[in-house]
């Protein structure tokens, strides 16, 4: 896991209060959703609202994207670097 | 005039869970201190747990051994002031212009609880959540007595309050620390066990003085002493005596 990997886990525990979780339980290619870890589309909601928080990201609701973005904590890293803003905190 | 009996009992304060902690503070009550404990609800699995709150948890405490696995029963979910502690985040996030949290708003309205019992508890049936003045306690025996009347086998009753944060000091006086209490009820005529109460209302006309500290509480007193309560509130004076 790289930094933002491990950051963007981290942000899923603390967010969606995973308390039973380490950042190391989440593996980077892990689904996030559903038989995955188990996240609903209230966390799917929360989850959009804290990246765009953390790394200025605007997440289009109606994006068909959206899902595809949001599978993995990799590929939430991907869709942060290509469209994160750098100095966003 | 309500007559119904009392099959069980669960109540839950800061540092008061066990029915002999109860029995010790029913023989000489004291204020508690609030540090923000609360029960652990290990009996909800991890992904469930995390979305109660603290009054959520100390409601699922007190109200889970109140019905067995393979009974659906209904339930009368009651709280003066609710979520305040949600509320209140949110209303700090509108004071910042911060978007709202999904969460915290889906879960701060006043059934969510019962929604989340519902879930948890596989409970099919009626709930109902009510929010009255210093007699919702007794507002929420009402609803019982009428799902009793409707021909419910037995009722689960929940008073559940949270201290609420230091901002509402001054507005809500009535929480000096957080509590619930849930209670087991059926008909007093029918054959369930478990001592039998009145509950009576009238008109509060003598100007008596509300009685101290949250009426919850005093019944759960009165359950160990079997003295009669009365409860004046504003135009309101219910009476609660045991049924020899």
């Amino acid at each position: 896991m790289n930094d933002l990997e491990r950051n963007i886990a981290g942000l899923i525990i603390e967010t969606l209060a995973l308390e039973h979780l380490k950042v190391d339980d989440i593996a980077v290619d892990q689904p996030l959703f559903g038989q995955g870890l188990g996240l609903d589309s209230v966390d799917a909601l929360e989850l959009a609202l804290a990246l765009q928080n953390r790394y200025g990201l605007k997440i289009a609701s109606d994006s068909r994207d959206a899902r595809r973005h949001f599978e993995t904590v990799r590929s939430l890293a991907h869709y942060v670097e290509a469209n994160g803003a750098p100095c966003a905190n | 005039m309500i007559e119904l009996a009392i099959e069980r009992w669960r109540a839950w304060a800061p540092g008061i869970e066990e029915p002999a902690a109860w029995a010790a503070w029913s023989a000489a009550p004291r204020p508690l201190v609030d540090s923000g404990e609360q029960p652990s609800c290990d009996f909800v699995p991890p992904m469930q747990r995390r979305r109660l709150s603290r009054l959520a948890r100390i409601v699922m405490h007190t109200a889970w051994p109140m019905c067995s696995d393979d009974e659906q029963l209904p339930f009368v979910y009651a709280s003066r002031h609710g979520e305040t502690t949600r509320t209140f985040a949110m209303l700090d996030d509108i004071g910042r212009e911060a978007p709202l949290s999904p969460t915290q708003f889906g879960l701060s309205v006043h059934n969510a609880i019962a929604g989340q019992w519902s879930i948890l508890r596989e409970q099919r049936g009626e709930s109902v959540a009510i929010a009255g003045e210093a007699d919702t306690f007794e507002h929420a025996i009402v609803e019982a007595a009428a799902l009793l009347g409707e021909g419910a086998a037995a009722v689960i009753v929940v008073l559940a309050e949270e201290r609420p944060a230091v901002a509402y000091d001054g507005w809500i006086d009535d929480v000096p620390f957080s509590y619930a209490v849930a209670l087991r009820v059926s008909r007093a005529d029918g054959t369930a066990a478990g001592p039998r109460w009145r509950l009576s209302l009238r008109g509060n006309t003598e100007a008596a003085p509300s009685a101290p500290g949250p009426h919850a509480l005093q019944f759960v007193r009165a359950l160990h002493d079997g003295a009669i309560l009365d409860h004046p509130w504003k135009t309101r004076r219910w009476t609660w005596q045991p049924v020899p």
